[in-house]
């Protein structure tokens, strides 16, 4: 302490650090760490004894254990199916030489551009009731059951070709860095196709398939809009089960029970995840690395197979797809009906967005609580990767996994923390509630972008040349100068990309939305997730077509900017603009 | 100018630079030496204030520094990686410091440019953005960077390291000449003993966070104090108990036979003088580089090397026997 007086009488302190430091420091208190303590103490203790009253009231609970179950078994499968899927995407695409590759990439990919609730409500649209394969299937089976499409069966389907996103952005990689030579290598002693797709090609490879299937099984476990929107009754599993228990004012100690169960397999599952990453993967020996050359299956019987499944995968995820955009641009009897006649188009749909108030309202709230949100991530990522950067003393590293805490939660019960914490007055919030306000809603969806941020901004810091700061240092820069005109220069395609990546993300966020949001400003994903609902107008479902294909849209270009070199491209665009 | 008063310097618990006495005059080009984790680099951030001592004084000129903030002790660094500004243009990488001075745009303009031609970059390559200029002339964009302030010491880290070996020799050229032209007071950090030797009026040799010596690069060279500095800077033989008794024996001489004795390999000379002594020995290794010759004689069971000048005249084969002669006054001892 009397170091830092007479640090202040000198004028050494950088007190707009020191302030930044104080902020942070409340922030990560008051929404990180105090709301997850709370929710424990709020399901452990009972009138100042730890009490398992919780515990018995679900397991007397013939719902929450169905859905514990439920949530496990899915999680189990889905591995299963999604790394089949996955992993054949990936050969399709990048490993085996199939017609028409491109074109099955863009559309395998699609699933990077549209998830959660908006896929789930495209597919409902597909398979359910009054849906184009529903039709196609009722022609064949008369007396089929057209509200098929439910259950296990259907989340199970929709999970496994939802979920070969982490494959699709992971494991393209993979394939791409394998060393070819290895491959001719093993040609070369005579090993036939399926053996070096096995024994060589599977195993370096293994790693990553690891890695996504944990990734798989998290977001399995926790999957809210898939058994909301087609569990139906008979298969709902955790996510869904807290929001029902969160509604109902006596269950609230069950739902927070059943979000600390989700969260301690969730943070077991990524920190075994980490050890494993931090052994690392299989590093190439070889000094010269040769491009892979697609392989042509050499028995012609497999290789039409091949192909037939390969573009059986790309018909299931495009239809959702060419379905909502075909639709957008109908009337309202066709959306009904799904009966398409020459007669059925019309851009009444888009016009609708942009003159009525209660159309594009959804959007414009959804636009602007993601766009702050993503700046007030960014700006809490980059103070914190710098403080990290810089750090030290023991307190400034302690940030880093402080930070960190909402990464091993599920969004439920980050949603849960503050709803239960801040519906009463609390003086680190100067005795403000919280609830019911449209504030909580930003604070949640602020927190649930940290970690993704921090880690991409912090890696960035550790990109750094440390001797840059140091260079500005000696030409008698102070650090808020250096920060604003080198380092901040310097990380601001990273930064950017961070935004827009959140931006899109957040538009249809539904999972921590359907807690939060307040009545008044209802985001995109629970409108769309509205319109599925039997009780749904028609008016209603043509805006969500119309709400998904602009998202859509977002998305690709979102994805664009922020994944393949968007930004570097307009960069390079403006330049040469400007050079005439 | 500059002293190092008992300089201590510690990471955590670890001792990184000890009992560190140092004046270095103004005007001089002064090298720290030694191989890496030695403390030279440590010593020199010690003094441009990105460390601060644990014990000790460094004084420049009458003031005290030790505790005075980096911006306010007006030293120019160049780092090893340069350090520049990627997203900047060589002239705004330059101007960096003048606009952080608030120095007027005009009088930035003049500077920079003054400096650029000092130090050879073109109006062309101030426009350019760093990233598109070579490692040597990212190097000297990074010089200009560092003079354009008219510090009143210049302290560079290995700042010829990242450079192919001719563009090392021609920037250690140019460097050494602009010091002087300067006339700025110079600390060069570098493992390279022929960079230390060539650019500097003084060397400090350091080892384990010890210096070793300090001296003119003819008396690092010829003078060596210890064993370490004889061996980091050049090449030497190594004269065991064989060879140190048959030259006592031929020349009545008292060398400790019980310790190593070194001479470098130069001072072994086919050609014969007064007082040397005589060793014969059979070449086992050569290495022929065009303008030298370096072979390795096996007398009696050790092992001597000596160069010899490519005249055109005489030249060994492997097995062949050779005399050579060693003037006892080139041997150390320590």
């Amino acid at each position: 302490m009397n170091e830092l007086i007479t640090k202040l009488k000198k004028g050494n302190v950088n007190i707009l650090g020191l302030l930044l430091k104080i902020i942070l420091i409340w922030f990560i208190v008051a929404f990180l760490i105090f709301p997850n303590i709370n929710l424990l103490l709020d399901v452990f203790i009972k009138d100042g004894h730890f009490s398992t009253e919780a515990v018995t009231k679900i397991m007397k609970s013939k719902r929450a254990i169905s859905s514990l179950q439920n949530s496990f078994i899915l999680a189990f499968a889905s591995i299963i199916t999604v790394n089949i899927a996955g992993i054949l995407t990936v050969l399709f695409t990048e490993y085996f030489d199939i017609k028409g590759a491109k074109i099955l990439s863009l559309g395998f990919m699609t699933t990077l551009i549209y998830s959660g609730v908006v896929l789930v409500t495209g597919y409902k649209f597909v398979y359910g009731k009054t849906g184009i394969v529903t039709k196609v299937l009722m022609n064949f089976f008369p007396n089929m059951n057209p509200e098929w499409f439910v259950g296990f069966g259907a989340v199970l389907f929709i999970m496994t070709f939802s979920g070969t996103s982490n494959h699709m952005m992971f494991l393209t990689n993979a394939v791409r860095s394998l060393d070819y030579h290895t491959i001719e290598a093993a040609k070369n002693m005579g090993a036939p196709q399926w053996m070096i797709l096995f024994k060589i090609v599977l195993p370096t490879m293994a790693p990553t398939i690891f890695a996504t299937t944990i990734l798989t099984f998290l977001a399995a476990l926790s999957t809210m809009s898939g058994p909301l929107i087609v569990g139906g009754p008979d298969f709902q599993t955790i996510n869904p089960m807290i929001k029902v228990f969160a509604g109902m004012q006596n269950s609230r100690e069950i739902a927070a029970l059943l979000a600390i169960i989700l969260g301690l397999a969730t943070s077991v599952l990524l920190i075994i995840m980490q050890k494993i990453e931090k052994k690392g993967n299989y590093i190439s020996v070889s000094k010269t690395k040769a491009k892979l050359v697609k392989q042509k299956i050499e028995n012609p019987v497999l290789n039409v197979v091949a192909h037939i499944i390969a573009y059986v995968m790309l018909i299931i995820y495009m239809l959702p797809i060419l379905n909502v955009l075909v639709f957008s641009f109908t009337d309202g009897i066709t959306i009904k009906t799904g009966e398409i006649t020459a007669n059925s188009f019309t851009l009444d749909n888009y016009k609708k967005l942009f003159q009525s108030p209660l159309a594009y309202k959804p959007y414009l709230v959804s636009v602007v609580y993601s766009l702050i949100a993503a700046l007030l991530v960014a700006l809490i990522a980059i103070a914190v990767a710098r403080i990290v950067t810089k750090a030290k003393n023991k307190l400034d590293t302690l940030l880093e996994p402080a930070i960190l805490i909402p990464w091993l939660l599920p969004s439920t019960m980050i949603a849960l923390g503050l709803m239960m914490t801040y519906d009463a007055p609390r003086a680190i919030l100067g005795n403000h509630v919280l609830i019911a306000t449209p504030t909580i809603m930003l604070i949640a969806y602020v927190i649930i972008k940290i970690p993704f941020s921090y880690r991409m901004v912090r890696a960035a810091f550790i990109g750094l040349d440390g001797n840059m700061e140091e260079a500005a240092k000696v030409m008698g820069a102070k650090p808020f100068y250096t920060m604003r005109k080198v380092i901040l220069p310097i990380i601001m395609p990273v930064v950017l990309a961070v935004i827009v990546l959140n931006f899109n993300s957040l538009l249809s966020e539904y999972d921590l939305s359907v807690f939060l949001y307040h009545p008044s400003y209802q985001p995109l994903g629970i409108v769309i997730k509205l319109a599925t609902d039997e009780t749904a107008t028609v008016d209603a479902q043509a805006m969500a077509f119309v709400y998904t294909v602009i998202l859509m849209i977002i998305s690709t270009f979102a994805l664009w900017l922020g994944h393949y070199d968007g930004l570097e491209k307009i960069k390079i665009l403006l330049k040469k603009i400007r050079k005439g | 100018m500059i002293k190092f008063e008992e300089i201590e310097i510690k990471y955590g618990n670890f001792i990184a630079v000890e009992n560190l006495n140092l004046e270095i005059k103004k005007g001089e080009f002064f090298t720290f030496l030694g191989p890496s984790g030695c403390g030279k680099t440590t010593s020199l951030r010690t003094l441009v204030g990105f460390i601060t001592p644990s014990k000790g004084k460094i004084i420049v000129g009458d003031e005290d520094v030790t505790n005075l903030p980096v911006e306010k002790r007006n030293i120019g660094m160049v780092f090893q990686s340069y350090a520049l500004f990627p997203t900047m243009t060589v002239y705004d990488n330059i101007a960096f410091g003048l606009k952080v001075k608030k120095v007027s745009k005009k009088k930035i303009d003049e500077k920079v440019r003054e400096v650029a031609k000092k130090i050879k970059i073109t109006d062309e390559q101030l426009k350019k953005n760093v990233s598109e200029l070579s490692g040597g002339q990212q190097q000297r964009v990074a010089l200009a960077r560092a003079i354009v302030l008219e510090p009143d010491i210049l302290c560079l880290d290995e700042p010829l390291s990242n450079l192919d070996a001719k563009l090392r020799i021609e920037l250690r050229r140019e460097l050494k000449r602009l010091q002087k032209e300067l006339g700025i007071t110079t600390l060069y950090v570098t493992h390279d003993q022929e960079e230390a030797l060539t650019l500097s009026d003084r060397i400090a040799v350091f080892n384990n966070g010890y210096i070793e010596q300090v001296g003119t690069p003819y008396e690092i060279y010829n003078h060596s104090k210890s064993e370490f500095v004889c061996d980091f800077i050049g090449d030497i033989n190594r004269l065991g108990k064989e060879i140190l008794n048959e030259i006592n024996s031929q020349l009545n001489t008292k060398f400790d036979t019980t310790k190593m004795g070194f001479i470098r390999l130069e001072r072994c000379t086919e050609k014969k003088g007064e007082g040397f002594a005589k060793l014969n020995g059979k070449v086992i290794d050569l290495e022929f580089n065009g303008v030298l010759t370096k072979y390795t004689l096996l007398c009696n069971r050790e092992k001597i090397k000596y160069l010899e000048k490519n005249d055109g005249f005489s030249f060994y084969n492997l097995n062949d026997n050779v005399d050579i002669y060693i003037n006892p006054k080139d041997i150390l001892q320590f």
